[in-house]
């Protein structure tokens, strides 16, 4: 049978917002640009961001003063001062116009009363910064991207999950595709590759994500040699629904919504003084865990987001989305009573380790969004932050690529088709026949491990402990294997090669955390409690040379704003 | 309980009824059922999902014959309930019966290709919503991209009711019209051409409204309101067909 080599200039992994961004950017230079995505793009987890998107337009009462350096310098204080300050300052400098271009394209942001775009406060933030529309703002900018993604006619390969990038001499010059309809392997020959494919939060058994947040460009981007960075910052959202971990937004505290415990106490008064609610998310899961964990929660272990004191008008306005889901899977409606929440993953602040144009050290291999790490977010995001970078690093990435790629020469198709013919042998073998391990208890084992000991409270014996327990599950996955299915659509095999990327990454955040002998924003070890710069204020990079993890350091880029201690 | 499963091989071309035995533990949805379906007994059923959190789309099917997010239906909540009976839609109400309360049946949604399993090709109903161009054009030049744009606030509550569509296609399950006419629009496409429509930032505006004024579109519809109870969302596509046809009406007067 004849094998489908598809030649293409550009090659985007990931349908969410930094990958529909960048693609309109090539498109518009006139760039051969095709997307590759494992669900339809409108599916993508980018569709769930609920609060919004900050920008200092300044268009709130309360934010008059407000200015794209002060933006930033909450952005570095959140980050525990790990951010790349110069990235952080383009960020939140172009903020105003990635608001304003997305409601050119035909995005219906929430209104003030005189029209323009409402502000809400959010976590960390020192004014109304976070601009929505209503709860359901990465709904609303997908869906416009994608609109014009339809309008530019732009070639999408729906369905098309991607098992392994190519590389030769150093540079990355395709990738190899499952076609998840009929089950047949495509190779990709692309003269640049870009990964857009979001976060990992599926590693842990406690996440907000979409049950397709498995990492996959983070360990597509570590095998083919590219390192990954700050991988052991994981984001724990504090709200996050009891029983299910559907996120319960940030903005329902910055409408008002009150966090209370057993007694009724709102407790953040003992942690957060200033801030309350609405510290960084790192302190307010912290926060929430230590009530649970000193026997301050409700059985089960939660404590009580309470939205009724802002009255049923404002919460079918402004969160009518929580409300619902409230409603749907807790059985709770927030008018009437308060909502069971706990903390639970939320985002990867690591990633593919980028520079401020999405390019990463191989040539040709880039990367936007929560995929990356440029770093915009160092050890803790403040919320409002990710739409943000994915519209503003995935235009600039879509950008950069289009400048480079006059100089990148077109690669040969050899090395696609010898890639092609491994991945065919590697999921031929996979397939050989039922075996004894099971996947499903692999990928329960791992989320259980990662949850107990790269949790939100960490210390070095768990997890030595834990990265054995990770190593264990990867060797007893190599023996796995799984029957055929007829007629494709077999989710199955995707799931097990989405559990083969997890295992690649678990190890990576398992053996930051290790070293990191500090807390810093997200990391917090109970063995240092306290943030050391002198051996730490830096990023940790990690790369897989012949399947053994190697781990360096590189510095912060400061010069905006002093290295001081956070206090909310 | 039983989870009684529709199940399609697309190359024997064998079509069944698989029954599985669960438990329908408090707060279980019907995607984790299904879930549990792929994990305990059968790897190789097929069905689309992805947030699980009933904003994405993917996982539309036909619970007990209604078009609903398996995501957001809870099995204890189905059982207790009794069936929602849809108006004017022989083509799934007829068919597999099933033993209320004792017995759930889950089938692939109504008016599309079926693939496999429960997975339906989506590409008719996307073609449709292609079809009506559905992007902003903007009113404003290139060059004006960061002015300080205005919008009225009760325009703005008009347009959420359409953009809180999720393009899941449960109304185009359950609507009558396209069991008729393979070629009406349907009530997703013809709520988001109403929606670019009345957006006042569009070069076209009300002019959008003449290319769906055909019985492909406006005229095709005959208001069984299907597309609105199912709408997971609470979107009104029958409010958005009737206005339209208002307003070309009125147009058409001057």
């Amino acid at each position: 049978m004849e094998p489908a080599i598809h030649v293409h200039d550009v090659l985007v992994i990931g349908g969410g917002l930094a990958g529909l961004r960048a693609s309109l950017e090539l498109g518009r230079s006139g760039v051969n640009v095709v997307i590759l995505s494992k669900v339809h793009p409108l599916r993508s987890h980018s569709v769930a961001a609920q609060g919004g998107m900050n920008a200092a337009l300044a268009n709130s009462p309360q934010g008059k003063d407000d200015t794209p350096e002060r933006h930033a310098f909450d952005t570095v204080k959140g980050s525990d001062f790990l951010a790349d300050q110069d990235a952080v300052e383009l960020m939140c400098r172009e903020a105003p116009s990635a608001v304003f271009e997305l409601e050119r394209l035909g995005t219906v942001f929430s209104r003030f009363d005189d029209g323009s775009i409402a502000q809400r406060p959010f976590g960390g933030a020192g004014y109304p910064r976070t601009c929505y529309s209503a709860d359901r703002t990465g709904h609303s900018l997908l869906h416009t991207l994608y609109e014009q993604v339809v309008g530019s006619g732009l070639v999408i390969f729906e369905e098309f999950f991607v098992t392994s990038l190519v590389t030769e001499n150093g540079r990355c010059t395709g990738c190899i595709a499952l076609d998840i309809a009929t089950g047949k392997l495509h190779g990709f020959s692309g003269r640049a590759v870009l990964i857009a494919t979001g976060g990992f939060g599926r590693i842990y058994e406690r996440s907000t994500n979409a049950v397709i947040n498995t990492g996959d460009g983070a360990a597509l981007a570590l095998n083919a040699g590219a390192p990954l960075e700050d991988m052991e910052f994981v984001q724990f959202h504090p709200t996050t629904l009891f029983g299910t971990n559907i996120l319960m937004t940030e903005g329902a505290r910055g409408e008002g919504g009150l966090l209370q415990n057993n007694a009724g106490e709102r407790f953040m008064t003992r942690y957060a003084p200033t801030a309350m609610e609405l510290a960084p998310r790192d302190i307010v899961s912290r926060s929430i865990q230590t009530e649970l964990d000193e026997g301050r929660g409700f059985p089960g272990g939660y404590v009580q987001l309470d939205l009724r004191h802002l009255g049923e008008r404002k919460i079918v306005e402004r969160l009518p989305g929580i409300r619902q889901i409230a409603i749907d899977f807790a059985g709770v409606d927030p008018v009437e009573s308060p909502i069971p929440v706990q903390p639970g993953q939320h985002y990867s602040m690591g990633g593919v380790a980028v520079d401020n144009d999405g390019a990463s050290p191989i040539q040709g291999l880039y990367s936007a969004g929560e995929a990356a790490c440029i770093s915009v977010h160092g050890a803790n995001r403040l919320g409002g932050n990710s739409l943000l970078e994915a519209l503003v690093f995935g235009k600039r990435a879509g950008a950069a690529i289009g400048r480079d790629i006059g100089s990148i020469p077109h690669p040969s198709e050899g090395a696609v088709l010898a890639k092609l013919e491994q991945e065919q042998a590697r999921l031929a073998r996979l397939q050989s026949g039922k075996g004894k391990e099971s996947l499903a208890v692999i990928r329960s084992g791992l989320g259980r491990t990662m949850e107990s000991s790269f949790g939100i409270f960490r210390e070095e014996r768990a997890m030595i402990e834990g990265l054995a327990a990770v190593l264990d599950l990867q060797e007893r996955f190599s023996r796995a294997t799984i029957g055929k299915s007829p007629g494709g659509f077999y989710f199955g095999l995707v799931q097990a090669l989405e559990l083969g990327f997890m295992l690649d990454i678990a190890p990576v955040v398992a053996l930051g955390a290790i070293e990191r002998r500090e807390s810093r924003g997200s990391h917090f070890r109970k063995d240092h409690p306290k943030r050391n710069d002198g051996d730490h204020l830096k990023h940790t990079l990690v790369r897989a040379d012949f399947g053994n993890l190697s781990l360096s350091y590189k510095d912060v880029r400061l010069g905006l704003f002093q290295v001081e201690e956070r206090r909310y | 309980m039983n989870l009684k499963v529709f199940r399609f091989d697309p190359e024997t071309g064998v079509r069944r009824y698989q029954p599985f035995e669960l438990e329908a533990s408090p707060g279980l949805t019907v995607l984790s059922a299904l879930f549990q379906v792929q994990e305990r007994f059968d790897g190789t059923l097929s069905f689309r999902y992805s947030c699980r959190g009933a904003v994405c789309g993917s996982c539309a099917m036909l619970i007990n014959k209604v078009p609903r997010l398996a995501c957001r239906t809870q099995l204890k909540s189905l059982l207790a309930q009794e069936p929602v009976r849809l108006a004017s839609l022989t083509a799934i109400s007829g068919g597999e019966t099933w033993d209320h309360p004792n017995e759930i049946v889950v089938e692939p949604l109504p008016n599309l290709p079926v693939l496999k399993d429960l997975v339906v090709d989506m590409r008719p109903f996307f073609e449709k919503y292609r079809a009506v161009r559905p992007y902003l054009r903007s009113a404003v030049e290139e060059h004006s991209q960061t002015r300080r744009s205005r919008m009225d606030p009760a325009v703005e509550k008009e347009l959420e009711l359409y953009t809180n569509c999720i393009l899941c296609a449960a109304c185009y399950g359950a609507c009558p019209i396209n069991v008729q006419n393979p070629g009406y629009l349907g009530p997703a496409a013809l709520a988001k051409l109403y929606r670019f429509a009345i957006d006042p930032r569009d070069a076209e505006g009300h002019g959008r409204l003449r290319a769906a004024d055909n019985p492909e579109g406006w005229r095709g519809c005959r208001f069984h309101l299907n597309c609105k109870t199912v709408c997971p969302r609470g979107v009104p596509p029958n409010l958005a067909i009737g206005k339209s046809q208002a307003i070309l009406k009125r147009e058409a007067g001057k």
